[in-house]
């Protein structure tokens, strides 16, 4: 019986239904009912449903915390208010300007918080919405201080009552939903998810981390200035307290969290949840301190108790009892591979041409002088392994050039360019791949959506091309038919072996079609088929034309696959040479054994 | 000039008040990667406390410190407990979410116990001035400074020479070290809260008697946290001493220069203007997350 | 001599596979043994075993005819056991006097015995009196890599465990590190040193470990491990087990 119940909850079209008639009934609820109660409620809620969804766009698929987004509700009220009394006009023409005021506001402190990751940003918000509270007290020629600006009353029929402001919100909640689908099924979305995850990561794909970032906050801003614009023709009192009021950024957050992150309904489950509480607060205990008490607690036991949210924590408990043996499916030998099915570009003979050079490269840690003076170079067509032993440096070479890490000094020039003062998403685009000495994909997306999200340059057109679609989609498949994971494209990421992540991985990088793939210890922790799958992969992109520098430590694996090599010691760059050079190098064994030691007095006695 | 030498005095003597407030945040973030958004909170908490014992049983609110901070280092033991612990595991915004909503909890709190009109503590020096060479010097805040830097002063006496105090420490600076050594994490990251909790405490003594406050002025303390923070990074005591000072002399300059009402205006600004300026932040600790590889 | 520290058969590893396949050592006391090997050998892993970090799921651990496997940190602690980990262990925005200090700070209660055990090290690392009260952070990493010795000292281990102490030196520092060895050898400790720097590391010790995926491949007297032409061939090209040659290039 249960499993029965259970199997209908997981129907699709079951839910399908059920918003389905909640959207009718929303959408009928005033012309039946003349309740100006629960209109009012309802409206409250849309505003807070608006208000969630925007939010569940920069912080749910994002990962970035906003706690001032009640800011642009009184940007957008603000705007209305001044507009209509001191331009003139119907409120409801300004209620489109005041989304374009939110849309710029929220740019401009994307632009000043979001080049960096860390706690810039929650603090910039928080300040937004104090100081645009402080202005608007002060500044009273153009806002009234706390006066107020009053509206003057809506001139429509009184039969019509609230409905004007009411289906303007619906309409908003509707296209805000869209806007927030829309982003998820889009590159941006898959590029905030990516953030989200790994947020370094994405930036050696190609996902330009700052715009991506600007765009989903403004995208969180622009449908809740306008809904602020409405709310504020609607209460047509706009004051500071009332319109820059930090417990509504906590009621939308709450929305958000409850609901949960990341999904699209639910933020609007969770301001349907929240509004009948923000109701009962304001009756039965006279609102005030009983408002923050309730929803300062709710946010603090949903943090604590069910951080997923609703509709999450509900479908994993769903799908808890009904997945069998999919894992199964994760773990078992590799699939067999396939060609490229590229069409063979006439491949140039490698040309003798220096692909990537490093010159005089610097870096320093605390204490520690990781990398000095190191300079080398690789040549365009050739498989160049980069060896040396604990603590020479190899991985922080790779992250100076990869640009994950900025040198002290020194310069990279990769295809004849500058490149170490490039973020790493422009090093991606002018062609460089690499990997990770400890794999990074992201695990909240499946195996084909991880391949998907590279990019290879950035366009504005690019970003609003779907996500999972048409070419790429046939690019990523074959890509993953060449590492042999095709079977595995709808597997969540998160429950690959560590093998399956590596292949995944190569896959996504070479979804950038680089010129030069950095590989950082390819064989580390994984059996011998596979390193030898990995070998036979790294020649058949050479033999098109493909350049390597790969760090590695398994020695057999080196000196059969690369050619030439590059010795690292201390830092800097002490040989280079073919394979059998490298071997016989006094210096190379000085620096892996160990220079030719002498003690003055024995230490111990046998 | 007298007028500037009065505003710079008048700034630093507030910038130590501000350190005091200031310390315990950046204590907890050192050893858990906690942004506590809660301690503005806190701060009004003490503030309230120190206002009952004053009003209710005549202590000096000073004076109170020696009871306020005993009883906040237990409050924020239990906090830690109930609240933070449980969250070890989990993305750092999450605890910004929580500490979040316990700060608007414990306004609420606040205002349901004490009531939400403008308290002040006013002991007898509280309008006295001290007159040095035709500068005006509240005895307030001469007097709040001087405790401040006294408690200021313990904690770094704490910091550094006791065992205690220099587990912390150590966590802070390399959790794994630490507990190769014997420490035991779980019970120092319990103490550096308490700790932190316990000074903010203090510092809502002193601020009981400076400022005139109600359970919503968490929010104003929290911006001045937040800007102390951009301007002297999360890292270390030395930032948040440095950073306090910049906010107080920036505030008074603002106040005697502007206006007052600007005044309140300039944690924010000074968060928009460094953030904009230098995104790191002013000393470059940690604001942003160095890379990793 | 007698038997100090032991395993046998010893099993571990980290959920996905072993990365120890059955390891036997002996470590005599008041003696130096060096474990070396390629990377991914397991090195490290013996240390984490012994240490109590990691639980072995065959095989022994015994430390003076005591079993330890099931032994916490702490309780390894207080046996005599201490650990220098590889890099990192510092505490760079303490002094270093405290760095020291925190050495002892299982026994911190113990007044006396601190001072007393602190001015003891203080002998065997002047370095430690000389720029006590300067930041850790400040120093070379060769005068850093003393202070970790000294640290490990403050509880008077028997054992003296230290991951890859040569890393990130350079050979003035080197030269710094070995009378560092010498002088704790002197003091009556037994070390156990996994090394990368092979000569270093064979040149410091008298007994020689050789590792390689998990297992012991050879253990000697230092010297002949140093000289073993067997040696070479395993960190360039050919190995003593059967890793797949990738097929030459052509």
């Amino acid at each position: 019986m249960t499993e029965r119940i259970l199997e209908v909850l997981q129907r699709r079209n079951l839910w399908r239904l059920v918003i389905a008639a909640g959207a009718i009934a929303l959408i009928s609820y005033p012309l039946l009912s003349d309740d100006l109660y629960y209109q009012n409620m309802i409206i409250i809620s849309l505003l807070f449903a608006i208000g969630a969804t925007g939010l569940n766009v920069i912080m749910g698929y994002g990962g970035y915390i906003s706690l001032g987004q009640s800011a642009f509700i009184g940007l957008g009220a603000y705007t209305v208010g001044i507009g209509a009394t001191k331009v003139g006009g119907d409120p409801f023409v300004w209620v489109p300007v005041a989304g374009v005021a939110a849309a710029l506001f929220a740019a401009f402190l994307g632009v000043i918080a979001m080049r960096t990751r860390g706690f810039s940003f929650v603090i910039i918000t928080i300040a937004a919405l104090f100081i645009l509270q402080i202005v608007a007290i002060n500044w009273d020629s153009l806002t009234n201080g706390t006066s107020g600006i009053t509206l003057p009353l809506p001139r429509w029929d009184i039969s019509i009552q609230n409905w004007p402001f009411y289906y303007t919100l619906v309409g908003l909640l509707g296209a805000s939903l869209l806007l927030s689908w829309w982003i998820r099924r889009t590159k941006i979305g898959t590029g905030l998810l990516a953030i989200r995850e790994d947020e370094d990561k994405a930036a050696t794909i190609g996902i330009d981390t700052p715009v991506y970032k600007i765009i989903g906050f403004v995208a969180s801003a622009v449908f809740l200035g306008m809904a602020g614009g409405v709310y504020g023709y609607y209460l047509s009192f706009i004051d500071p307290s009332g319109m820059f009021d930090i417990v509504i950024s906590v009621q939308i957050i709450l929305a958000v969290v409850l609901g949960g992150r990341g999904t699209l309904w639910g933020p609007v489950l969770g301001a349907a949840i929240i509004e009948p509480l923000n109701e009962v607060a304001n009756q039965n205990f006279g609102g005030g301190n009983s408002r923050l008490l309730i929803f300062g607690g709710l946010l603090a036991l949903t943090i604590l108790l069910l951080p997923k949210g609703i509709i999450p924590s509900g479908r994993e408990l769903l799908e808890g009892r009904t997945r069998r043996g999919r894992a199964a499916l994760v773990g078992v030998r590799l699939g067999p591979r396939a060609a490229l099915n590229e069409t063979p570009a006439p491949v140039p003979a490698p040309s003798g041409r220096t692909l990537l050079e490093v010159d005089g490269l610097e870096k320093r840690f605390e204490g520690v002088h990781a990398v000095r003076a190191c300079s080398f170079a690789v040549e365009e067509g050739t498989i160049t392994g980069l060896i040396g032993p604990n603590g020479s440096g190899k991985t922080t070479v790779f992250n100076l050039v990869g640009g994950t890490m900025r040198a002290d000094a020194g310069e990279v020039r990769f295809d004849d360019r500058r490149i170490d003062r490039l973020p790493p998403w422009r090093r991606a685009y002018a062609g460089l791949g690499r990997t990770f000495q400890i794999t990074r994909i992201f695990p909240g997306m499946t195996v084909l959506e991880n391949v998907v999200a590279p990019l290879r340059s950035f366009s504005w057109r690019q970003l609003r091309a779907g996500a999972v679609s048409g070419e790429e989609t046939a690019t990523a498949s074959g890509l993953l038919e060449f590492v042999g994971m095709q079977e595995y494209g709808d597997q969540p990421a998160a429950e690959l072996s560590f093998g399956q992540r590596k292949l995944v991985e190569l896959a996504q990088v070479l979804m950038l079609d680089p010129k030069l793939i950095l590989l950082d210890e390819p064989a580390g922790g994984i059996n011998p088929t596979l390193i030898a799958r990995i070998a036979e992969i790294v020649r058949e992109l050479n033999d098109r034309g493909k350049t390597f520098l790969i760090v590695e430590h398994n020695m057999p694996l080196v000196l059969g696959l690369c050619d030439p090599v590059l010795v690292l010691a201390r830092g800097s760059c002490i040989s280079s040479g073919g394979p059998s050079e490298i071997q016989r190098d006094p210096r190379v064994l000085d620096a892996y054994l160990g220079e030719d030691f002498e003690l003055e007095q024995p230490v111990g006695a046998p | 000039m007298t007028e500037f030498i009065q505003a710079t005095a008048f700034g630093l003597l507030i910038g130590g008040v501000y350190a005091l407030f200031a310390s315990g945040l950046t204590l907890i973030f050192g050893v858990m990667k906690v942004i506590n958004i809660a301690h503005g909170a806190l701060l009004i908490l003490g503030a309230f406390l120190t206002f009952t014992l004053w009003d209710e049983l005549g202590i000096d609110p000073l004076a109170a410190i020696l009871i306020t901070t005993p009883a906040m280092f237990a409050f924020g033991y239990l906090l830690y407990l109930t609240m933070i612990r449980p969250l070890r595991g989990a993305p750092l915004s999450s605890t910004v979410l929580l500490t979040f909503g316990l700060a608007l909890v414990f306004e609420a709190a606040m205002g349901l116990i004490w009531g939400n009109e403008s308290r002040s503590a006013r002991p007898s020096y509280f309008d006295q001035s001290f007159d040095v060479a035709g500068i005006v010097l509240p005895k307030a805040q001469v007097y709040a400074c001087a405790v401040a830097i006294l408690v200021l002063s313990l904690l770094w006496i704490f910091l550094t020479r006791t065992w205690a105090g220099r587990a912390i420490r150590a966590a802070s600076a390399n959790t794994e070290g630490a507990s190769l050594v014997g420490v035991n994490i779980a019970g120092v990251s319990a103490l550096t809260f308490a700790v932190g909790v316990a000074t903010v405490g203090a510092a809502g003594s002193m601020v009981s008697v400076l400022y005139p406050f109600l359970p919503g002025s968490h929010y104003i303390w929290i911006a001045r946290v937040l800007s102390i923070i951009v301007l002297g990074g999360l890292g270390s005591l030395k930032g948040a001493v440095v950073g306090a000072a910049l906010l107080g002399l920036a505030e008074v300059y603002t106040q005697t220069y502007i206006s007052a009402s600007w005044a309140t205006a300039v944690p924010y600004l000074l968060i928009f203007i460094v953030l904009f300026v230098r995104p790191q932040g002013l000393m470059g600790t940690r604001l942003r997350e160095d890379v990793a590889v | 001599m007698a038997e100090m520290l032991s395993l046998r058969g010893v099993v571990a590893g980290y959920g996905a596979g072993d990365v120890l396949q059955g390891v036997d050592v002996t470590v005599q006391s008041e003696s130096v043994t060096c474990i070396v090997g390629p990377n991914g050998a397991g090195k490290s892993t013996v240390l984490r075993a012994v240490s109590g970090l990691l639980r072995p799921s065959a095989g022994s651990i015994e430390f003076k005819q005591r079993d330890i496997c099931r032994s916490s940190p702490a309780e390894i602690l207080s046996l005599g056991i201490s650990q220098v980990p590889q890099s990192d262990g510092l505490f760079a925005n303490l002094t270093v006097r405290e760095n020291v200090l925190m050495g002892a700070y299982i026994v911190r209660r113990e007044r006396k015995l601190v001072e007393r055990r602190l001015a003891e090290v203080g002998e065997l690392f002047p370095l430690v009196s000389e720029r006590g009260e300067e930041r850790a952070g400040n120093l070379s990493g060769g005068q850093r890599r003393q202070v970790e010795f000294a640290r490990s000292l403050m509880l008077d281990p028997t054992l003296v465990m230290l991951d890859e102490p040569s890393v990130g030196l350079d050979p003035k520092a080197l030269k710094v590190v070995a009378g560092a060895f010498q002088r704790m050898v002197e003091a009556g400790k037994t070390l156990l040193v996994i090394e990368q720097n092979v000569r270093f590391g064979l040149r410091m010790a008298t007994q020689g470990v050789v590792m390689e995926s998990g297992r012991v491949l050879m253990e000697d007297r230092a010297d002949a491990v140093l000289e073993n032409p067997e040696m070479t061939d395993l960190f360039f090209g050919g190995t003593a087990t059967a890793a797949p040659q990738a097929p030459a290039k052509g």
